[in-house]
């Protein structure tokens, strides 16, 4: 049910043939010289300074950086919510499979953004008025819209469900939000991320919110999600401690990526 | 929040349907009541009136459009009341079967007995429920459609009036909508004692009425003072009407105003002059000599027209006939010419006061209209605030891929279901407030001392209480456009909204 490759996207076509290191899989996301800057008045604040980044099939990839250096902002531009700044003369790019997410119209990017990408993050996000269940289907409400997602009901219901019996939270079905506790809550919200069946889950500090313990079995969900779903997953943190669950990490100082080989995974 | 927007569009929507339903349901009254007084068309020549009515009648009355007519005389007198009070009245002359065929007289008349109570008297105190009296309502009532009353001195019928239900102020109308006769009504003498005179005119009652008689030139001259018997009251339920008329009987009008039939005579103008006397043989002072006969007149003929008559097709015909009437009568009848402005439909001569009404009802619409505005503000700025409040959720909702349009949709139809349920709250009380607007009105005059519908004011009696279909249905829509319009400005807002910036909201 959850496997990814159930999916049309780029990954389907190698998952089989590659079965070694992530690093040698095919790059399912190229990220090539973002940057982005923002205004605060006619204060200029430069965030990212040309950030390049590949991200392959299946790979875990953790972005480690400061708090203010820009993670969350290179979230948003791959997760297609925000966009680079252009300068013609020094082109930006982010290649998702074989399209390009930065020449995207508007539609295109919220059909990637329901479809391709998952979002987690800090503060959950959860919608207060709803339901855990309500909140779990919202997403392929949103994908199929209000009619076609009549059809579909059935089948997103008994998968959100699915979702919330292996996070261990079939008896909250009904609660609300605010009735959960933040890891309970966190995993509402990667349960949501998932729904859609994405090829990628776009994490912003996941466990930032929660005390260690809570914050590993976060990360234990997610990693259990790597190994039987074979997701992608592209996390952020300021914490090398959870960096280190990672196949890879990626420092991002001064807006700019260095990048370290894995830290002893697989 | 959405409760507010809510209430305020159903606050709005109530206060337009009842404005709307009590100042139409007020004009339509209004063209009701001056239609069933005073018939489709009225053909007059005032103060002189017009002569050979009755022959004017049978050839209106022999016209397939034409339902009936009947000759009136409308004038102006004073009244003497039993406790000696001097009022203005509108006297009508009337012949009461005739004047039925074509006004709603014997509906108007109030003592008779009833099987039932009236839509307010709830508990039932009509006086003219009570058995004990149902002889004597009887006779009260058979006695206005006669105009007679039986003198019990003389044991004679005589000629009598009805009054006003409201003019003698000894009928005193209670919440329940009825008139509670009091029995007795007082009179100052001259030497300090309080006399008590008759209160309940039906029973004994009478009044003076005095008019000025007129000669035959048709220029008042002589004050001439009757004593009427009151054989009834009635209630037309318009105030100004039913405070100062009395319906007498036709020919007593005739006689007071000289407008009854007379001997034409030649005066003698030589005060020397005389003449053989046919008889004697001898010479007598010349008499005066009678030279013909005038006929008795009226001021007015009512007509009423046919149901489904097209009132100015009537009040041509109405003419048209006239015509042919003057034709036989040349010479003795107001001529063709000046009758065409004499000859007018009720709603030409109830125009003014209707138009006025009409514009009332505009004017009153119209800030109610302008107020009711507001409330498409009201809605934006609780719509903008609760945006404001979402905007984290609308980040969220566009990470997850909603779209623009999507947002902004939501809202819409947020705000489109608040407009509905708002609107039909608004409706439902508008109408539970206009159909029980009477008790409402009474219940505040009772608590607050308050009288906002005052019936010297407003013509009626009692509030207009029916809601028009049509009018509940467009202030239903406008009342939901209300909303809609409103939520539209805050929709967009929330459409245009950075989602990274929502997200990061705080
Ligand atoms: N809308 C904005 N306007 C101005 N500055 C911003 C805006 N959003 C973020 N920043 C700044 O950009 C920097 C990077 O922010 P962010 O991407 O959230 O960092 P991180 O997620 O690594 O903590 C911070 O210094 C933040 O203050
Ligand atoms: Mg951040």
């Amino acid at each position: 049910m959850m496997t990814p490759q159930s999916k049309q996207t780029p990954q389907s076509k190698q998952t089989s043939q590659n079965r070694q290191t992530p690093q040698n899989r095919q790059p399912i996301l190229q990220v090539k010289g973002i940057r982005k800057t923002y205004h605060l008045g006619r204060v200029k604040v430069p965030v990212l300074h040309g950030v390049d980044m590949t991200v392959r099939h299946k790979e875990w990839i953790t972005i480690l950086g400061a708090s203010g250096s820009g993670k969350s902002t290179l979230m948003h531009i791959i997760g297609g919510l925000d966009r680079p700044d252009k300068y013609p003369e020094d082109p930006a790019s982010i290649v998702y499979g074989d399209r390009v997410i930065t020449d995207m119209g508007a539609a295109a990017l919220n059909a990637y953004r329901s479809t391709e990408v998952g979002f987690v993050f800090q503060f959950y996000h959860l919608l207060p008025e709803l339901d855990i269940l309500q909140n779990i289907c919202i997403g392929s409400m949103i994908r199929y819209g209000r009619f076609g997602y009549r059809s579909k009901r059935k089948g997103v219901e008994a998968r959100a469900k699915e979702l919330l019996d292996r996070f261990g939270l079939s008896d909250r079905i009904k609660h609300r939000p605010a009735e959960l506790s933040g890891g309970e809550r966190q995993r509402v919200a990667i349960a949501r991320a998932l729904i859609n069946e994405p090829a990628i889950l776009l994490a912003d500090e996941p466990t930032g919110n929660l005390d260690l313990k809570t914050g590993e079995s976060i990360l234990d969900v997610l990693a259990e999600l790597r190994e039987s779903g074979g997701l992608t997953m592209v996390m952020v943190t300021h914490d090398e401690r959870i960096a280190a669950r990672a196949d890879r990490v990626i420092r991002l100082i001064d807006g700019r990526v260095v990048e370290q080989t894995g830290v002893g995974s697989v | 929040m959405p409760i507010l927007a809510m209430l305020a569009v159903m606050l709005s929507v109530a206060t337009i349907l009842i404005t709307w339903s009590v100042m139409g349901g007020f004009l339509k009254t209004l063209v009701n009541s001056g239609r069933s007084l005073i018939g489709d068309v009225t053909v007059s020549w005032p103060n002189v009136g017009f002569a050979y009515y009755d022959e004017l009648i049978v050839m209106l009355e022999d016209d397939e459009m034409i339902d009936g007519a009947t000759p009136i005389i409308e004038t102006f007198g004073l009244i003497q009341l039993p406790d000696d009070r001097i009022e203005l009245v509108t006297i009508k002359g009337i012949d009461p079967v005739s004047y039925d065929r074509v006004t709603n007289y014997t509906d108007t008349i109030w003592w008779k007995p009833i099987d039932e109570p009236t839509a307010k008297d709830r508990d039932g105190s009509d006086v003219r429920l009570d058995p004990q009296f149902t002889g004597a309502m009887a006779m009260f009532e058979s006695n206005a459609v006669t105009l007679t009353r039986l003198n019990p001195e003389s044991g004679q019928t005589e000629r009598a009036g009805v009054l006003g239900v409201e003019v003698t102020g000894l009928n005193i109308r209670t919440e329940d909508g009825i008139y509670d006769p009091r029995a007795n009504g007082f009179r100052a003498l001259p030497d300090g004692r309080i006399e008590r005179v008759p209160g309940f005119m039906p029973a004994g009652g009478s009044v003076g009425l005095t008019v000025l008689s007129l000669d035959s030139t048709g220029k008042p001259v002589d004050p001439v003072t009757r004593t009427i018997p009151i054989a009834n009251e009635f209630q037309s339920g318009i105030y100004e009407i039913d405070k100062s008329t009395i319906f007498v009987p036709l020919e007593i009008m005739q006689e007071m105003l000289r407008l009854n039939e007379a001997r034409k005579v030649q005066l003698v103008e030589n005060p020397f002059a005389t003449e053989v006397d046919p008889v004697t043989g001898l010479r007598r002072p010349k008499m005066s000599e009678v030279v013909g006969i005038d006929p008795a007149r009226v001021t007015t003929v009512l007509v009423r027209s046919v149901d489904g008559a097209e009132l100015q097709e009537v009040r041509d015909r109405v003419y048209q006939i006239y015509q042919d009437f003057e034709a036989k009568h040349h010479g003795e009848v107001p001529s063709s010419f000046s009758m065409e402005n004499q000859i007018r439909t009720w709603e030409d001569l109830n125009a003014t006061m209707i138009n006025a009404v009409k514009k009332e009802t505009g004017l009153v619409l119209f800030i109610f209209g302008i107020v009711s505005f507001t409330s498409v503000f009201l809605v934006l700025a609780i719509f903008w605030s609760m945006i404001s409040e979402k905007t984290k959720d609308i980040g969220i909702l566009r990470a997850l891929g909603a779209s623009t349009t999507g947002v902004a949709w939501l809202w819409i139809r947020y705000g489109t279901a608040i407009g509905l349920i708002g609107a039909t709250m608004g409706t439902a009380a508008g109408y539970a407030v206009v159909i029980n607007i009477n008790a409402i009105h009474d219940w505040i005059g009772r608590t607050f001392n308050l009288v906002i519908w005052d019936p010297r004011t407003y013509y009626f009696i009692e509030i207009p209480s029916e809601v028009d279909p049509d009018k509940a249905i467009i202030v239903f829509i406008v009342g939901v456009l209300t909303c809609v319009l409103g939520s539209l400005i805050p929709a967009f807002r929330s459409a245009r909204m950075d989602p990274v910036k929502a997200l990061r909201f705080e």
